[in-house]
């Protein structure tokens, strides 16, 4: 058996795919990329079980079969070539020689029989977005996700598809994000939770690429088609909290404030913070937010005074300033409101502008008991 | 720099107080403890002493050695007040000091004798604390707290003592080894047995020896010795941890009562942490049987300072450790990895009303004191509780027998 191949085009590829390997496997032949050659058509997928990724990269070739190759020597060796033809000629020694235009090097193959299947989905449903939309939802949700393996639906991300609109949801029981698309819409209605593993990869691919991902999901795997690409990924089984009846409806104190402002001041003062639990203070008075901090082991202490627009009555509310820094952060706006109820109910953040027509962001964000 | 640190002990400082309330007890022997069986004697006024007691000491054989002493309970929360009444004259007297204990403090004097001489000033520090007080107190100066401490130790009861600087060493050398702080039961009988009774002993043998005989520790001893340890003045002491436990009156294997008293340990130190704006990120239980064996458990939380987190995690662990079918004799509840902070709120489990009900509950505790209100599963055990907010920089009441 025996290709030709691109060494850079190759290289592309593989880091691409070299995400889903995670750094220690329990099957040593996950930490292999599987190469299936068919003729012209090279396959290269990488697996961690959860998750799998497969390509399909143009070769010169006229053979076919399948073959696993480590996939961190491989990729040490082409990150050290410069733009060549590389030629692949596997060996029934069990040994894959890859010539270049600077010498030979052989490494040593896996059958490819003994890679794991990737999963077929049976009677999927179907959606098709743009990828820079599915992208966006990714970036805007995901960071609000859990890590608690206790809670594992908390870990992923919600996919809520109806005929009106998506809706993708995240959430750490301590911050919520829900974000909404009204411009697209699903052909029937469909929820299921995605692990953030693969919607990292997703993600990091997907960004500024206007390439149509084509989503296929069933009750337990779900199956993103895009370009030359695949991936298939087990969902999280179970039921996500109902997260709708957490959000408070009636919050009569608004607070407008320009972003950047508000978020400089809050990551400066959250410094004076205690390094554990990162807790600040929002003191609300008529046009003014007082925002305060105080390490009182190591007597640090930051107060900071910002004009806002505000409406309702005065009050003290105490948050984890990371949850704000990181919300404050992943927004684009100007100007955000921040509405609440009372000291110990969630605050709601979202952008008054900056957005794009259909879209709408919610954040949540549950304050700390303060003594009163 | 030459300093100079002054050693403060109140004398028998329980058995003062007591006496204080009552003058009655004037004169007489009396034992301050637990009253039961399983009591140990917190304090003792020197009349009982004569007879052989100590405290630390089991107070049935207390009992036993002078019949003709009165016994009393003791109460933590007016010894509380009373080293709060001494701290305070202290810190307005003087610049730098250090609470050891709730009877033991140490102060930095040095610099002051340029205008008052420090003899002089501690001696009339001693008078206006006797006479505002009504405590009897002693104290030792000199260079460093190690030879200070050992001073008071020698110049009790109700009286002072100077060691001028340089002359420390002889002061020390004749002193049995146990006058040394730090040398314990344990180490005592180790340097006995290699024919070590007296400081001068220790002070002629070289450092190394020390080393090779009680490794790290005997180093430290060796210079407590020569009179040149020089431990800091620890102005603030921050609490790692906060803890309570019981020992039962009799050994017991009724899991509703050990439950009961679990649930209600666990409760009074949530309560605590909140009070002081803490949080917790481990819990431990311990229990000892009846055979002394004693095991403990703990586990690591996301910090919290709620109940509803931590007091079932406490029943768990308490669950998870009860498998001999034996009687218990003691249990226990720690909260240890301590910050400052306050609870953060959880979006799906915590409902309003049950933050409104913390919070007027803890309210409440406030104003009428901590077993105004409490859960009703706590209901059943006996007062488990203390008075004071274990946050404010003071050193724990702990029992005379635990200090070491």
């Amino acid at each position: 058996m025996k290709f030709i191949v691109s060494s850079t085009y190759l290289l592309k590829q593989l880091q691409v795919l070299g995400g889903v390997i995670n750094s220690s496997n329990t099957l040593p032949i996950l930490d292999n990329f599987l190469f299936d050659i068919d003729h012209s058509k090279l396959t290269v997928s990488a697996s961690d079980l959860e998750t799998t990724m497969s390509s399909v990269l143009d070769i010169e070739s006229d053979s076919e079969g399948s073959v696993a190759i480590p996939a961190r020597l491989l990729l040490d060796t082409l990150k050290t070539f410069p733009e060549q033809p590389l030629t692949f000629v596997i060996e029934d020694n069990n040994t894959v020689e890859i010539s270049s235009n600077h010498g030979k090097y052989a490494l040593a193959y896996a059958d490819g029989a003994e890679f794991p299947k990737a999963i077929t989905l049976e009677d999927p449903s179907s959606t098709t977005i743009s990828g820079d939309i599915l992208a966006t939802a990714i970036s805007k949700t995901i960071f609000a996700a859990g890590n608690d393996d206790l809670r594992p639906v908390m870990s992923g991300v919600f996919f809520q598809f109806s005929t009106d609109n998506l809706t993708f949801v995240a959430t750490d029981a301590h911050k919520l994000v829900k974000y909404t698309r009204e411009d697209v819409s699903a052909t029937q209605q469909a929820e299921f939770i995605m692990p953030k593993k693969p919607l990292t990869l997703l993600k990091g691919i997907l960004a500024a690429s206007d390439e149509n991902v084509t989503i296929e999901y069933n009750d337990s795997n779900a199956k993103f088609t895009f370009e030359n690409t695949v991936l298939v990924c087990r969902l999280i089984d179970g039921k996500y909290p109902n997260y709708e009846a957490v959000i408070p409806k009636e919050n009569p104190n608004k607070l407008s404030i320009d972003r950047s402002q508000f978020l400089s001041s809050v990551k400066r003062v959250s410094i004076f913070s205690n390094k554990t639990t990162h807790q600040i203070r929002l003191k609300i008075a008529g046009a003014e937010l007082n925002i305060s901090a105080e390490d009182i082991d190591y007597s640090n202490k930051a107060e900071e005074r910002l004009t806002c627009d505000y409406q309702g009555d005065d009050m003290q509310i105490g948050f984890n300033s990371r949850f704000l820094t990181e919300m404050l952060n992943n927004l684009n706006a100007d100007e955000v409101q921040l509405e609440m109820s009372m000291p110990n109910r969630a605050g709601i953040l979202t952008p008054v502008d900056g957005l794009d027509e259909g879209e709408h962001v919610t954040m949540l964000v549950m304050p700390v008991m303060l003594n009163s | 720099m030459q300093k100079n640190i002054l050693h403060l002990d109140l004398d028998t400082f329980f058995v003062s107080c007591e006496r204080l309330i009552d003058s009655r007890l004037q004169h007489r022997p009396l034992l301050v403890g637990g009253i039961g069986d399983r009591g140990v004697v917190a304090a003792c006024s020197y009349e009982t002493r004569a007879f052989g007691v100590h405290s630390g000491m089991s107070m049935k054989v207390a009992r036993r050695l002078c019949p003709e002493a009165v016994v009393i309970k003791g109460n933590s929360g007016i010894y509380t007040k009373y080293s709060h009444l001494v701290t305070e004259i202290i810190k307005e007297k003087v610049p730098l000091f250090e609470k050891a204990s709730v009877d033991e403090f140490y102060a930095d004097l040095t610099g002051m004798d340029k205008f008052y001489g420090c003899y002089k000033y501690a001696s009339e520090l001693r008078q206006q604390i006797i006479k505002e007080s009504g405590l009897p107190i002693s104290f030792g100066l000199s260079a460093n707290k190690i030879v200070s401490k050992v001073a008071t130790g020698e110049a009790k009861p109700n009286n002072q003592l100077q060691i001028d600087s340089g002359f420390e060493k002889s002061f020390l050398a004749p002193l049995s080894i146990r006058k040394i702080p730090s040398v314990g039961e344990k180490t005592y009988q180790t340097l006995r047995n290699l024919g070590v009774d007296k400081v001068a002993v220790i002070q002629q043998m070289p450092v190394e020896m020390m080393i090779s005989a009680l490794g790290a520790n005997g180093r430290t001893i060796w210079k407590r010795a020569n009179g040149i340890d020089n431990p800091p003045i620890i102005p603030f002491y921050e609490r790692k941890s906060i803890s309570t436990e019981r020992t039962f009156t009799k050994d017991t294997i009724d899991v509703v009562q050990l439950r009961t008293t679990i649930f209600a340990m666990a409760e009074s130190l949530a309560y605590q942490l909140r009070r002081g704006e803490k949080l917790a990120g481990t819990i431990s239980v311990k229990i000892r049987y009846s055979d002394f064996n004693t095991y403990s458990k703990q586990i690591k939380i996301p910090y919290s300072s709620a109940d509803h987190i931590i007091i079932p995690k406490v029943l768990e662990l308490f669950d998870k450790l009860y498998q001999r079918r034996l009687l218990i004799r003691l249990v226990g509840v720690k909260i240890s990895d301590i910050v400052t902070g306050n609870y953060q709120i959880n979006l799906f489990d915590d409902t309003e009303e049950m933050l409104s009900l913390y919070n007027a509950m803890d309210t409440i505790r406030g104003r009428y004191g901590e077993l105004s209100v409490m859960r009703a599963s706590s209901m059943g055990a006996k007062t488990i509780g203390r008075f004071q907010n274990p946050f404010g920089g003071e050193p724990p009441v702990l029992l005379a027998h635990r200090k070491h």
